[in-house]
């Protein structure tokens, strides 16, 4: 009986193998143009950038090697630390502020009203224009003598002089703060509106039939299966933050007194402004250092263990 | 044979030789790469030569901010143009890293070499050498609204000459309502107060850097003095809040409102004004020292040819016809572009408008500092020149300001 069965089983083992093998290959061919993009554009540049940071490089002008002296100069650069501090302050300010604000705008615009699809276009809109044009927006509303923030703000008596917003070191980070909140809490609701819209309307259901209210809706059923979509937001906000570097070119040049300027800010300076190519260089892959354990971390802290 | 073979070996040299002949005499196209601030007049220029020459120029405009971006990455690959105006601050640095052909052979024989703008020929010159000269020339000046003179009881013809008389004047058309004020300057802006600030202290006999460039000399007192006069006028309320936050953009718009009394400027703002704002009369004076005395600040671009360009010789033939008699007159002064020749600055066609001579009068008396890292010093907006303004004249705190731009000014420069 086993005579029998063996060659058609080989055979079938050959074909199977085959098969797996040409499906590889075709799945292969499928990311291949991904693959090449991705490395001709990103890995290729980061080890030049890796090559560079390894050398005195200046734009104009003899390069040297000098191994890791930049790495070395890095630790007593005061600037880089105090970017790096202003950086994290920065981020740690804005991000609950955009979640905050985008969970309950993507509570607003998951209602299931008549034009809520106003609203969503609504808010998302600023994501499109980009965030040069939205500061530079922002650097005319907020003029002293022709910007509309100033004569708003006192019609409704809550300032009794015009604030020359961006040259005072109390609400120059305020105001860039709520320009890039404008600019992108609607990419965040978005993001949030469609983790929400994957959870199934039983669960809900049934929490009510167990005598759930709203909140306790959303406490124990929302947020915890909204977990994953919170984790992916939660690091694309917070890498996105820790790389401003236009609200800070545009808006504020660093200032007022160099307190705002960024880490990448510190970057575009040392290689455009001073044209040490080398240290701009090095920086940048410090940077690349800290948002990949910064996002590790993230991951790790809000990884998702259930499944429904 | 022997005859026939000489006749022949004649024949085709003398037809190799006139081959060459009319090779070297074939028009070349020669590269020259300019700032986008210029480049209405350097078109113009431009489109002159080509009109009138065989070989033919093509030029190449970028945004003055990627422009040494654009250059060093392009003299990295080997690519470099056979014309390239610079900012004069930066020849120095160029000069240094050998991006540039020494000329001093070629401009020793001009026979205007000595008339040429002093400021652009040396901060041409390092070493031995000399890498460039003057293309298109700037020069900054006290601009003030005859009009506001007049209604606050001023005489607009006798423009102040020292700090107190600026200082009057501010005060009385301050006094003339709400919205005017006595004086304007870009207080975020880096590169306007080089331009517009250190004439004065230079007027009144002060430095900031010493003559070779190398040490810095911020603890002058005439710093401190300079510095104590804008703090004052910005404590009276003489000068708008939003100048504080005003990286440049507002630089000559402020004073085209026609609600300030006085402002720094250059020569740029007098065609702009003429053109665009007639209702504003408007007078043109010398940036002056505390007690008297007066400097501007010289400015423009400086022409080189960069090492490793491929038509010197062509090159130099367009440097020579820009700085002739004809061109500095007929397409420099008739189009209000202040000429780069000193002996030049009066001419008929300043003579229809004075405030042009006054205005190259001051580039001719003008001076430039000189240094391998001006950029890391004046410009950038976060470095220590534009915070020492700041601190001192916003944040009330001269003597702190100047010894910690004393000490980032001499960090920077021992870091070269």
């Amino acid at each position: 009986m086993t005579d029998q069965v063996a060659p058609s089983v080989t055979v079938t083992n050959i074909a199977r193998r085959t098969y797996r093998r040409r499906r590889n290959y075709t799945g292969l061919f499928f990311v291949l143009p991904a693959v090449l993009f991705t490395f001709t554009f990103f890995v290729i540049p980061l080890i030049m950038t890796a090559f560079m940071s390894l050398h005195d490089w200046p734009l104009l002008g003899e390069r040297k090697l000098i191994g890791l002296d930049n790495y070395v100069a890095m630790a007593n650069d005061r600037q880089f630390w105090n970017s790096l501090l202003f950086t994290t302050r920065y981020t740690l300010l804005i991000t609950p502020v955009i979640f905050i604000l985008a969970f309950v705008l993507a509570l607003l615009v998951n209602l299931p009203l008549r034009g809520v699809g106003i609203f969503r276009t609504a808010y998302f809109l600023p994501v499109v224009i980009g965030l040069g044009t939205s500061s530079l927006l922002w650097v005319w509303l907020l003029n002293d003598r022709v910007g509309i923030i100033n004569p708003i703000l006192s019609s409704v008596g809550l300032i009794d002089r015009s604030i020359v917003w961006l040259a005072d070191p109390n609400y120059a980070m305020i105001a860039v703060i709520i320009s890039v909140v404008w600019k992108t809490v609607g990419f965040t609701m978005i993001l949030l509106l469609t983790g929400m819209q994957a959870i199934p309307e039983a669960l809900y259901e049934a929490a009510k039939v167990d005598g759930a209210g709203y909140l306790q809706r959303i406490r124990y059923i929302m947020l915890p299966l909204l977990r994953r979509t919170f984790a992916l937001a939660l690091v694309l906000s917070v890498i996105g933050s820790y790389l401003g570097f236009d609200q800070f070119y545009i808006m504020t040049r660093g200032g007022p007194q160099n307190q705002t300027i960024s880490v990448v800010y510190w970057i575009y300076t040392n290689s455009f402004t001073y044209f040490k190519l080398g240290y701009g260089a090095a920086l940048s892959i410090v940077l690349l250092v800290i948002l990949g354990i910064l996002s590790l971390i993230q991951l790790r802290l809000l990884r998702d263990d259930t499944a429904f | 044979m022997c005859r026939r073979l000489f006749l022949f070996s004649l024949f085709t040299a003398f037809f190799l030789l006139s081959i060459s002949v009319v090779a070297a005499q074939e028009p070349v196209t020669l590269t020259l790469w300019s700032r986008d601030a210029n480049q209405a007049f350097v078109r113009q220029l431009v489109d002159a030569w080509n009109e009138t020459h065989d070989n033919q120029i093509d030029v190449t405009i970028i945004p003055s901010a990627e422009f040494v971006t654009r250059f060093g990455t392009g003299a990295a690959a080997g690519e470099v143009p056979d014309l390239l105006p610079i900012d004069l601050i930066y020849v120095p640095e160029f000069a240094r890293a050998g991006q540039l052909t020494d000329i001093s052979e070629f401009a020793s024989e001009l026979p205007y070499f000595d008339q040429l703008s002093p400021s652009h020929v040396r901060l041409a010159r390092y070493e031995d050498g000399l890498y460039a000269l003057p293309f298109t020339a700037e020069g900054s000046v006290l601009i003030y609204n005859k009009g506001l003179f007049e209604a606050a009881g001023l005489d607009p013809e006798a423009p102040p000459t020292n700090y107190q008389e600026i200082l009057e004047a501010a005060r009385a058309i301050r006094a003339l309502g709400d919205d005017t004020y006595g004086f304007y300057f870009s207080g975020a802006c880096a590169g306007c107060n080089a331009f517009t600030f250190l004439p004065l202290i230079w007027a009144s006999g002060g430095d900031v850097l010493s003559d070779d460039g190398l040490t810095a000399t911020l603890d002058d007192p005439e710093v401190a003095a300079a510095l104590e006069f804008y703090q004052q006028m910005w404590n009276e309320g003489l000068i708008p809040p939003g100048a504080q936050a005003d990286s440049g953009t507002d630089f000559l718009n402020a004073f085209t409102t026609g609600t300030i009394g006085m402002a720094g400027t250059g020569a740029f703002s007098i065609s702009v004004l003429k053109n665009d704002y007639p209702d504003i009369d408007f007078g043109i004076t010398f940036l002056p020292g505390r007690e008297g005395g007066v400097s501007s600040f010289a400015g423009g671009d400086s022409i080189a040819v960069p090492a490793g360009a491929q038509h010197v010789e062509e090159a130099f033939e367009f440097i020579e016809w820009a700085l002739s008699d004809e061109v500095q007159l007929d397409i420099y002064a008739q189009t209000g572009q202040l000429p780069v020749r000193i002996d030049l600055a009066e001419n008929e066609y300043f003579e229809a408008d004075p405030r042009l001579t006054t205005n190259a009068e001051a580039m001719a008396l003008g001076r430039t500092p000189y240094s391998f890292v001006y950029n890391q010093l004046f410009n950038d907006p976060n470095g220590p020149w534009l915070q020492m303004i700041q601190t001192a004249v916003f944040g009330g705190d001269v003597e702190g300001a100047v010894s910690t731009a004393q000490e980032r000014f001499t960090q920077i420069l021992s870091g070269q």
